[in-house]
């Protein structure tokens, strides 16, 4: 049995019938082809699958496609426009970037902070991140990688 | 300013804004047409019979392409080091999570339906789990041709340890405890498998070791090696964990069975159970010193666990046995090391190869020493390091060497003197060493080194061809940064191409501390090779000897008169029509000065070099709840010169984060059946970054004779230290040492009360 959900990926809308059982992280990847969304546990404990959603950081492993029905979704493939967000940029300058596999994760995590809290500290920055893991870099770089894109004003 | 253009600076990652915006295809990502996805059955019992299985209703469930048992398999007994393996269970199951069929259906939902299908009775057998238990005489036998549960033995000496140790002022004796941990890559193992009409293979996977994992897979499928194409695309991490594993086999006879493709990515859980975590070791030391701190003998036993078939134990084992007698002058050392089957998942590599296990006993054993003695524990290792071109015990010629660097800079950095006076309640500060090899001869049997090949086409970009393996430490960029160095062109026209085994080198693979060594001394000889070949066409066009041309920025220029110049491109556009449309390929390989080491007494330098480490970490310890926090950290590592020092320093902050998860946190936890009772990130705790401080690294850069530009590896020295270095501050803040990892805040609370009653 299928159900219309009807969604927004990245600004752009889709009708579709899906089986209900299916995840907002499967969906993405398979059925829309947007693997930049990565799968590393599918029990919302790695945070590696994290996308925005009506912009609010969720592990799409743990939700329901359905679940997202009428939303508006962000994935790492939307970020930026025409061109690599700031964060996106500053993950690789400053070396946040080893086997890449929690990165998108990590970026988006990242970005749901920034858009509410555009001046975090370094404890903001971790609560925030602390639900998803790395394994490469011991987390030096990456935070250090999202404080540089805070907004700019002297704290 | 430096002498070099692109080498010893810090550049991203080549790759890396591929990664950032989700455009890399890694393992899991790939997709072909008309693809399966397969699954894995797996064993509920830790040894048992297989009596029946039956998989009619699994087969005849709409969507299901194959469904494969043993007796599909090419039943051949197989296996890196030792044959017992097969691809799955033949009648028996020896341990939780071994693989017993496997299913391919088109999509995940319908496998893992198939999966509940499939029937298995099976009679439970007795179990044994613990190496030490393994070994007595009436164990359960893992396997029934292996008496005493004997996978391995070890024996090494040199000098005479027992006249050493009798003559020793002091002796420290003692049993440590060393436990089994997961690698935790963020991707889980899996591989994507196609079968030609000729029955050729390609398997794409993420493999530490492509060429090595080839062989011993067309041996188990029963086929020639030209059978068999691996391709390496990008993926998520390794740590020593991704050589050869049965999922990457049943990929391959599942889409054999079905003849369709079949993608098999291992779920969190299969990836628990069936991966290849760390060896776990028991390991007695007897450590002598002289009354002015010279150490004089050890003496070592080590068992340890290989679980219930052999992937790379033994020579783990074998490595913690000897490996660290080289970081000191000992005047005499023994070790056995007795590899023993259990009911337990197979274990294998993990960032440091049994020297990380060993050196957390000798650096724990030498602090114990300092206080016995009373000289500061830096000074104890100053006094012990093994110095520049000195060769150690087992023959091992040490070239460069940062040791004592590493000592007097992480000290000097880490506030050491100060801080080790004043004592402050339940804070403290301890500190370790390491040496480790860049490269294993002992390893890496047939031949030792590393090859690349370097291609210039017409439009005069560059592609990089090499044979190891980048599983995301950044190898690729460290190999552009040499060929860009040597070609003396801009890193930006550089590619470096995924390893396939159908057109890159022969490459041994990433592990040993070896690829910026071996596969960078490849990759520049290439380059070499291709930079002679085009000068001597723009030497043509300059009109002049090619040894007068050099090449920087992109432009050939002459020696003596630089105004004079023609682009890189414009000669590789000029080498392309000269040869009718050939590219210039440049090949180059390195041959490293080692020796296999000696058969009976192991004695050869197995390395070409070898980089050192001091680390130094400070904790707070919770005296109300044992919770351990580790609250600074100094990581000095020599290196060798540094060609990225960025990727350095992320290889040691990782390492050092990976370190501090396996002294306080992680633990593989079974229960009395052998069933792993914490596979998922829930339960088996990695650290977050909440859990790790700022690691602030030193880069100790002794110019390396063999390395490429001078360099040496970083990867496995970044963890080695981490240990000894955190459960050295514990004791300082506590007079608590704990000799059994990890040492969790429950173990601690329990020897603060134990120590608060003796006060009592």
């Amino acid at each position: 049995m299928k159900i219309p959900l009807t969604i927004t990926v990245n600004g752009e809308r889709y009708d579709l019938e899906i089986k209900p059982n299916r995840t907002l992280l499967d969906l993405l990847r398979e059925d829309l082809g947007l693997t930049g969304t990565k799968k590393g546990c599918g029990l919302g404990e790695c945070g590696s699958c994290t996308v925005l959603l009506d912009g609010e950081p969720v592990k799409s492993c743990l939700i329901l496609a359905l679940q997202a029905n009428g939303k508006e979704v962000l994935t790492i493939e939307g970020l930026g426009k025409g061109k690599p967000d700031p964060l996106q940029i500053a993950f690789v300058e400053k070396g946040a970037v080893q086997c890449g596999f929690c990165t998108p994760g990590m970026i988006m995590t990242a970005k749901a902070l920034l858009n509410k809290n555009p001046q975090p500290n370094d404890l903001e920055i971790k609560e925030a991140i602390a639900g998803n893991l790395c394994r490469c870099t011991g987390y030096n770089k990456i935070v250090e990688a999202i404080k540089s894109c805070a907004a700019s004003t002297k704290r | 300013m430096s002498e070099f253009d692109i080498v010893n600076k810090s550049y991203p990652q080549i790759d890396g804004l591929n990664k950032a915006t989700g455009k890399t295809e890694f393992v899991s990502d790939l997709v072909l047409p008309n693809m399966l996805y397969g699954r894995v059955l797996r064993s509920p019992y830790a040894h048992a019979r297989i009596d029946h299985i039956d998989i009619s209703k699994a087969k005849s469930l709409r969507g299901v392409k194959a469904v494969i048992t043993y007796d599909d398999t090419p039943r051949i007994k197989f296996g890196p080091r030792s044959e017992d393996w097969t691809i799955l269970a033949d009648g028996k199951v020896r341990f939780y999570g071994d693989e017993v069929a496997a299913v391919a259906a088109v999509d995940e939902d319908i496998a893992e339906e198939a999966l509940d299908l499939i029937k298995v009775e099976y009679t439970e057998l007795p179990a044994v789990f613990d190496p030490v238990e393994a070994m007595k005489p009436d164990a359960p036998l893992v396997h029934e041709n292996k008496e005493n549960n004997l996978a391995a033995e070890f024996k090494i000496e040199a000098g005479d340890v027992d006249q050493d140790l009798k003559n020793s002022y002091f002796v420290y004796k003692d049993r440590f405890y060393t436990n089994q941990v997961y690698q935790a890559y963020l991707e889980p193992m899996g591989a994507l498998a196609s079968v030609d009409l000729s029955g050729r293979i390609t398997l794409w996977t993420g493999t530490q070791i492509p060429n090595m994992m080839r062989i011993t897979y067309a041996k188990a499928l029963g086929i020639s090696l030209d059978k068999l194409r691996v391709i390496v695309p990008d993926y998520g991490g390794g740590f020593g964990a991704k050589m050869e594993n049965n999922v990457h086999l049943i990929t391959i006879v599942l889409a054999q069975k079905a003849g369709q493709p079949v993608k098999l990515i291992n779920t969190r859980f299969d990836d628990f159970v069936g991966g290849n975590p760390r060896v776990a070791m028991y390991i007695d030391i007897k450590l002598g010193v002289t009354k002015d701190g010279f150490i004089t003998g050890k003496d070592v036993h080590i068992v340890g666990t290989n679980g219930a078939r052999t992937v790379y134990a033994p020579v783990i084992v074998a490595t913690a046995c000897y490996r660290p007698d080289s970081l000191y002058r000992f005047k005499s050392v023994r070790a056995i090391g007795h590899t023993v089957y259990t009911n337990t998942v197979p274990t294998s590599c993990f960032r440091g190869f049994g020297n990380s296990q060993m050196t957390f006993v000798l650096e724990s054993a030498l602090d114990m020493i300092a206080e016995e003695l009373n000289i500061d524990p830096a000074e104890l290792r100053l006094k012990n390091g093994i110095g520049e071109n000195e060769v150690s015990i087992h023959g091992w010629k040490i070239t460069s060497n940062g040791l004592k660097d590493c000592v007097l800079l992480a000290t000097k950095k880490a506030n050491w003197n100060q801080k080790r006076k004043k004592r402050k309640f339940f804070r403290g500060i301890g500190l370790a060493c390491c040496n480790h090899v860049s490269g294993n001869r002992a390893f890496a049997r047939e031949f030792d080194g590393g090859a690349g090949i370097v291609r210039i086409g017409r439009d005069g970009n560059v592609t990089v061809y090499y044979g190891e393996s980048d599983m995301g430490q950044g190898q690729k960029t460290v190999f552009a940064q040499i060929v860009a160095e040597r070609l003396g062109v801009p890193l930006d026209i550089i590619t470096v191409e995924q390893v396939d085994t159908d057109i890159s080198p022969f490459g041994m693979g990433s592990f040993a501390t070896r690829g910026t060594l071996m596969g960078g001394n490849g990759v520049l000889k290439a380059a070499e090779d291709a930079f002679k070949q085009l000068a001597a066409v723009a030497a043509d066009m300059l009109q002049a000897p090619p040894d007068e041309v050099e090449c920087k920025k992109g432009k050939f220029f002459l020696k003596s008169s630089p105004q004079k110049s023609v682009s890189f491109k414009e000669v590789a556009e000029m080498a392309t029509f000269k040869r009718a449309g050939a590219p210039v390929v440049g090949v180059g390989f390195y041959k490293p000065p080692t020796e296999l080491p000696d058969p009976k007494t192991k004695y050869g330098n197995i390395s070409p070099a070898y980089p050192f480490g001091c680390h130094i970490a400070e904790v707070e310890v919770d005296p109300d709840t044992g919770q351990i926090t580790v609250t600074d950290y100094v990581a000095a590592n020599d290196i060798g010169r540094a060609i990225n020092p960025m990727a350095v320093e992320g290889q040691i902050q990782g390492g050092v984060a990976q370190g501090l998860g396996w002294t306080l946190m992680e633990n593989m936890a079974l229960d009395d059946k052998g069933k792993l009772i914490n596979p998922d990130f829930l339960d088996y705790v990695i650290p977050c970054v909440m859990d790790v401080p700022e690691i602030k690294p030193i880069l100790v850069e002794p110019v390396d004779p063999e390395g490429p530009y001078g360099a040496k590896g970083i990867g496995e020295p970044a963890l080695n230290p981490v240990m000894a270095a955190i459960t050295n501050a514990i004791y300082n803040a506590t007079g608590i040492r704990i000799k059994e990892l990890p040492i969790t805040a429950e173990k601690m609370l329990k020897k603060l009360k134990e120590m608060k009653n003796k006060i009592k």
